[in-house]
């Protein structure tokens, strides 16, 4: 821990600040004996002067105690946070398509909000009672045995309390967390999906939906809140019963003149200081079953492994050269499928070589693409990078090879420009940017934002055409002069003009590089070294050149002749009107 | 310093504003409040009753047997006492009971304020603008309805009960004071001023702070539910520790917003201390002077540093609860502000109806221009119909304004110039629910909710038969889909349907818009990442299905629409060419070119 030094200081701090208050106490205890014994006020300047000296010390310390504890708290906070940032970023795909994004959030907020919570204040108090019960204590022991004695009844009560209803406020803590994370999803989910909720017009029913959710929290929060009720009646009726006690004793001794009433004033008030860190701390053991179920979620979170594994071999690739992909009979299931995406696929990409993937909906492109990637692994068989098995390679070097356009065009709300430098860790300069732009041709319509390449583009890219978030997408990828481009999808959302212009660009950036493009249009992989036909179930049903995939029956050619005729029939239409 | 002093004063009119809007949900649940308010106030009646017992002990039996002579049979002060004592358990355990529901209670009405305005804030933020929320990240909206909701909660419990309480406590004590002895009391009433003094000198310091933490926790969250959705595209880009690099940008300032608050309330606290001192101090002083010259008995001073301490204790933790009330009123000020935001699309007051369901109204663009932003201009005098039944197609060059006219269609946005009219009404007249109630949509960002995949079909509408359902996922293509999952119907769907391929998502999508059985469909590029041979059969089928329907369809891929009655030609936000496939070709302009250059690509 970095914050040692200043935890110290205000951990020292702590008990310094109490025992100045203990001293002023002591002082009004002992005023009130001496104005029963004195005439002579003299003293009391002399005790004014020291319960100030002892007030401005226990200020001071106070201040410091305050200061450095709770700003390490937070900056406890701050760092679990950023801790957990980083390893949601580096946890799998498949991690992240099974979780909901609102829980993940929740987590790295109320969890951490809580443990925070129990932490700051917790150990402030906690500290400040081992210190100042135990002096207190000693000095309660030191006026009367018999009557410190009775101060250890509610303590040994609060144990068996706490005890007791420990269980209680887990449940209902870790019920709560949750439920606060459903609301978290439910939120998150209805304000990204606005335009379907809206278009349906389903405000209504996912508003009940969301009161559903709100209402189980409230329930849970109060079920909570019962537990704890539970909890504050049992310590502080521990605590009060012992005023009683001290009162019968107290009285007892005064009555056989034992006990100076001075004194029993000065043991009712340091017991009442002795009792405010003890309920204190109580109040922190109510707590502690909190911190206890968000720390319980936060610590699965930071246990979940990735499951792709990083090697420790120190063979990599040479980042100037385009390297080559091989599959060796590549299966793959999703976790929790019970059929295999994709089976047995086995194909060679030499370097600088263009393959294209073909197939119906949901055949596997889009997963093959992200085996390439390395965003998941393969259930079976080998892919190899330049004859090496990737996963013998480091994760950032395959990575970094893949300039990768992804199917859904996901962009930053951030400036335009950052999002095409999103790709590289190189400085892109303005004049690059121009012809990245450029090569996907957008120059026109970025002039012709609001504040050119500076214009701040909405959640997901929404304040963009989704030809303009695709393209944008494609100069992202070239940004980073891959060695191999991997275009999925990546023509969907453009007209035919730009669709032409974009597969001239395409092939001008594929030169020397690799290329492998998933498409619905078997005009945008003709061109391809060889096309790779997956069947509805994953498995690979030809390969081949265009021409020889053309001359054989089968998927490949049937769809050819589709979209074929479908284009002549309307030329011919058209020629006939 | 004129400045800071007329935000100060405006500050406070806006915490008496804020206050009363607060105290409106409470209304409802006004006997909770009373519950709780009637638990303080026996709790703290109770309070007072035990340093009396204290006082009555000592000045009582002790005192007695310490003057009387040494040697005499104390047994009956003994007795005295434990009478006394037999009533302080009773009172003790009395409390004790109060206790609970001190914290019950109180959590008890907090939680029924906040669900309802949590509810509130949802419903309100659901149904603002499109214009609106393309400016907020969701994060950031989420961190609304969620954390600055629960922080405001604080209101109610710290803040309107227990605080009003407080002060109640504090004036009762006073005037206890006086009773005991009106000197000293004096000295006490006269130095509370003090400890108000120094509140308010802190307050606009400290809720600046707090706003500031607030936004910056928004803003926060807001980034980091942003990479959680965009992980694949950091993954494959080898940007975690860019993106890690920001969230901690964040962070900073995130962090030093927070230390802001805690420097003003490290400060806080001891000169709140000092202060109480300071009474202490002058009460010891004044009540030794008082003891020393008879005018006060001992037992009576201890009561009176008792009741001391009943005031003490609220004041100090008058700073603990200053500081969450401080956050806690920056977030109210974060939630009213939604609330007061209105939709810039007004209601109309009386909406007029569209007719009955079944029939398509026919849609209007008359003279249409619009742009999200003011001076630029997606549409200009952008003109057409849609007649009943009819199949009306979009296409252009990307970024022409096409998905832009979807968006007016559904009135997401008000044109600002020109009409959309729906059955020959403005649509700003028409009942919102009832139209797009009759509308189904396919947009060019498909949406799946997690839940089942009924339930995303469905998407609660009444009225839709399992018949119906099975027609539309079977038009749709989405029935092979549907077979290939282990639950079929009921298969779970991930957040965004993330376990869904892009073109199962998009069928799943069109049967969704099949299913409601519409007066119109739209379908923004609904087939985009299709296969050919799919796209073809759910033509045929989408076809026969919705004979009778109007539909606007966008689309790329000229086959697509060739069988449209009517095709838009747009370019730059403009009309350009209208007609039907066979004229626009024989026409030879801009649509004949592009279908010629799609030949020329395919083959
Ligand atoms: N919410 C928005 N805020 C600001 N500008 C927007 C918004 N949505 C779209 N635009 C801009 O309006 C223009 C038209 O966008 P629109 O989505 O209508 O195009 P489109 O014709 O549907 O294109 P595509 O074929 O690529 O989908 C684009 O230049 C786009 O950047
Ligand atoms: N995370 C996941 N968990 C489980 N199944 C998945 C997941 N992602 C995809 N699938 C399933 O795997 C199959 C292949 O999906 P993939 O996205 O690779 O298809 P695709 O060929 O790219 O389809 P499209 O043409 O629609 O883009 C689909 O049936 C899909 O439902
Ligand atoms: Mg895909």
């Amino acid at each position: 821990m970095r914050h040692k030094a200043p935890l110290l200081v205000g951990i020292v701090a702590i008990p310094l600040a109490q025992l100045a208050d203990v001293l002023v106490t002591i002082l009004v205890g002992g005023a009130i004996e001496k104005v029963r014994l004195s005439d002579n006020q003299e003293w009391l300047t002399r005790t004014l002067v020291l319960m100030a000296a002892a007030a401005v010390s226990h200020a001071f310390f106070r201040f410091w105690q305050r200061w450095l504890v709770v700003v390490v708290s937070r900056r406890f906070e701050v760092e679990l946070k950023q801790e957990l940032f980083d390893r949601l970023t580096r946890l799998d795909l498949s991690f992240h398509a099974k979780s909901r994004s609102g829980d993940l959030v929740s987590r790295l907020t109320a969890d951490v909000e809580a443990l925070r919570m129990f932490l700051g204040p917790g150990m402030m108090y906690t500290l400040g009672a081992v210190v100042i019960v135990p002096i207190s204590l000693g000095w309660l022991f030191f006026l009367n045995p018999l009557m410190s004695m009775s101060m250890l009844l509610p303590m040994l009560a609060v144990g068996v309390i706490m005890q007791r209803l420990t269980p209680r406020l887990h449940v209902h803590s870790t019920a709560v967390q949750e439920s606060l994370a459903d609301i978290n999803h439910r939120a998150q989910e209805d304000f990204g999906g606005v335009r379907i909720v809206q278009g349906y017009q389903r405000q209504e029913s996912q508003a009940q939906r969301f009161a559903r959710s709100s209402e189980q929290n409230r329930d849970h929060q109060i079920s909570l809140g019962r537990a704890r009720g539970l909890t504050h009646a049992g310590i502080h009726g521990s605590f009060d019963l012992t005023f009683a006690v001290i009162l019968i004793l107290g009285g007892l001794a005064a009555i056989d003149r034992s006990l100076p009433v001075g004194e029993l004033f000065q043991f009712v008030d340091l017991t009442i200081k002795v009792f405010w860190p003890l309920i204190a701390v109580g109040w922190i053991a109510g707590m502690y079953p909190r911190a206890v179920a968000s720390a319980k979620r936060v610590q699965t979170l930071l246990d979940t492994r990735s499951a792709l594994t990083e090697t420790d071999s120190d063979v990599g690739l040479d980042p100037q050269k385009t390297p080559s992909f091989e599959f060796d009979s590549v299966s793959y299931t999703y976790p929790d499928a019970d059929s295999p995406t994709l089976q047995e696929i086995s194909f060679e990409l030499p370097a600088g070589q263009s393959l294209g993937i073909v197939g119906p909906t949901g055949a596997g492109k889009t997963t093959l693409l992200l085996l390439m990637g390395r965003l998941v692994d393969p259930t079976n068989g080998v892919i190899k990078c330049n004859a090496i098995p990737v996963r013998d390679l480091p994760l950032a070097h395959v990575r970094g090879a893949l300039g990768y356009v992804p199917q859904d065009s996901f962009l930053f709300s951030v400036p335009y420009g950052d999002n095409i430098r999103f790709g590289t860790d190189e400085d892109i300069n303005p004049e690059q940017l121009a012809v990245l732009i450029e090569q996907v041709a957008m120059t026109g319509e970025v002039a012709r934002f609001p504040k050119g390449t500076d214009t701040l583009v909405g959640e997901r890219g929404v304040t963009l055409s989704g030809g303009q978030r695709q393209r944008t997408c494609i100069a992202r990828a070239l940004a980073r002069k891959p060695r191999i481009l991997v275009l999925d999808d990546c023509l969907s959302a453009v007209d035919t003009h730009t669709e032409k212009t974009l597969l001239q660009s395409l092939r001008e950036a594929g030169q020397g590089r690799g290329v492998v493009i998933a498409a619905h249009r078997l005009s945008t992989v003709a061109g391809c070294n060889e096309i790779l036909v997956l069947d509805d179930q994953g498995a690979m049903a030809d390969k081949g050149t265009h021409k020889e995939l053309v001359s054989r029956p089968g998927w490949y050619q049937q769809t050819w002749d589709r979209q074929q005729k479908r284009a002549s029939l309307e030329d011919n239409t058209g020629a006939g009107a | 310093m004129s400045w800071e002093a007329e935000e100060e004063v405006a500050g406070k009119a806006w915490d008496g504003r804020l206050f009363r809007r607060l105290l409106r949900y409470a209304g409802p649940h006004r006997w909770l409040f009373i519950k709780s308010f009637m638990v303080l106030a026996s709790l703290f009646a109770l309070d007072l009753v035990g340093p009396w017992i204290w006082q009555a002990s000592l000045d009582g039996p002790v005192q007695d047997a310490l003057s009387s002579p040494e040697g005499t049979d104390t047994a009956p002060f003994i007795h005295d006492l434990l009478m006394l004592v037999a009533v302080y358990v009773g009172i003790l355990l009395l409390q004790t009971w109060l206790r609970y529901f001190e914290v019950a209670t109180l959590i008890l009405t907090g939680q029924s304020v906040i669900h309802d305005l949590r509810r509130h804030i949802y419903s309100h933020i659901s149904s603002l603008d499109l214009a609106w929320f393309d400016r907020r990240p969701t994060g950031a909206l989420v961190t609304r309805v969620s954390s600055d909701v629960e922080n405001l909660a604080e209101l109610f419990t710290a803040g309107v009960v227990t605080l009003a309480f407080d002060m109640i406590r504090v004036v009762v004590v006073l005037a206890l004071l006086f009773t005991i002895h009106a000197p000293l009391a004096l000295v006490v009433t006269l130095m509370t001023p003090i400890l108000i003094l120094i509140s308010l000198m802190f307050r606009g310091g400290a809720r600046r702070a707090h706003r500031t933490v607030r936004a910056e926790l928004a803003r926060l969250n807001g980034y980091l539910a942003e990479v959680l959705q965009g992980i694949a595209v950091v993954q494959l880009f080898g940007r975690e520790a860019h993106v890690g690099a920001r969230f901690g940008e964040h962070l900073a300032r995130y962090f030093a917003a927070n230390k802001r608050t805690i420097l003003l309330f490290a400060l806080f606290f001891p000169i709140m201390s000092l202060a109480v001192y300071l009474i202490q101090g002058a009460t010891l002083r004044q009540g030794v002077i008082s003891i020393a010259g008879d005018e006060l008995t001992i037992g009576a001073f201890l009561r009176f540093w008792l009741y001391l301490t009943l005031v003490v204790q609220p004041i100090r933790n008058l700073g603990e609860r200053y500081n969450v009330l401080q956050s806690a009123f920056a977030s109210a000020e974060r939630v009213f502000e939604v609330l007061d935001t209105t939709s810039n699309l007004p209601t109309p007051s009386k909406p007029s109806p569209l007719g009955p369901e079944g029939i398509a109204p026919k849609v209007q663009f008359q003279n249409v221009s619009f742009g999200y932003l003011k001076d630029h201009p997606v549409l200009e005098k952008v003109d057409f119909e849609i007649l009943p039944g009819q199949t009306v197609a979009l296409v252009g060059a990307t970024g022409a304004g096409k998905s832009t006219i979807v968006n007016l269609l559904l009135r997401f946005y008000d044109p600002s110039e020109g009409q959309v009219q729906v059955g020959e009404r403005e649509l700003t007249q028409v009942d919102l629910s009832d139209w797009r109630g009759r509308i189904g949509l396919v947009l060019q960002d498909d949406f799946l909710f997690a839940g089942t995949v009924r339930e995303n079909i469905l998407m609660d509408r009444s009225g839709i038969d399992e018949a119906t359902l099975l027609l539309a996922l079977k038009a749709s293509g989405a029935d092979r889909v549907v077979q290939n999952l282990a639950g079929g119907l009921d298969a779970e769907v991930a957040e965004r349907g993330a376990t869904f391929s892009t073109g199962e998502r998009q069928l799943l999508a069109i049967a969704r818009a099949l299913a409601g059985q519409p007066d119109l469909v739209i379908l923004d590029e609904a087939t985009a990442s299709v296969d050919s041979e799919t796209e073809a059969r759910i033509e045929q089928a989408t076809g026969l299905l919705l004979q009778g329907r109007s539909a606007l369809v966008v689309a790329h891929r000229l086959s697509t629409i060739q069988r449209a009655d009517v095709i838009l030609v747009l370019d730059g936000g403009r009309i350009i060419e209208r007609g039907t496939h066979d004229e626009l070709l024989a026409a030879k302009g801009a649509y004949a070119r592009l279908h010629a250059l799609q030949f020329e690509l395919e083959a």
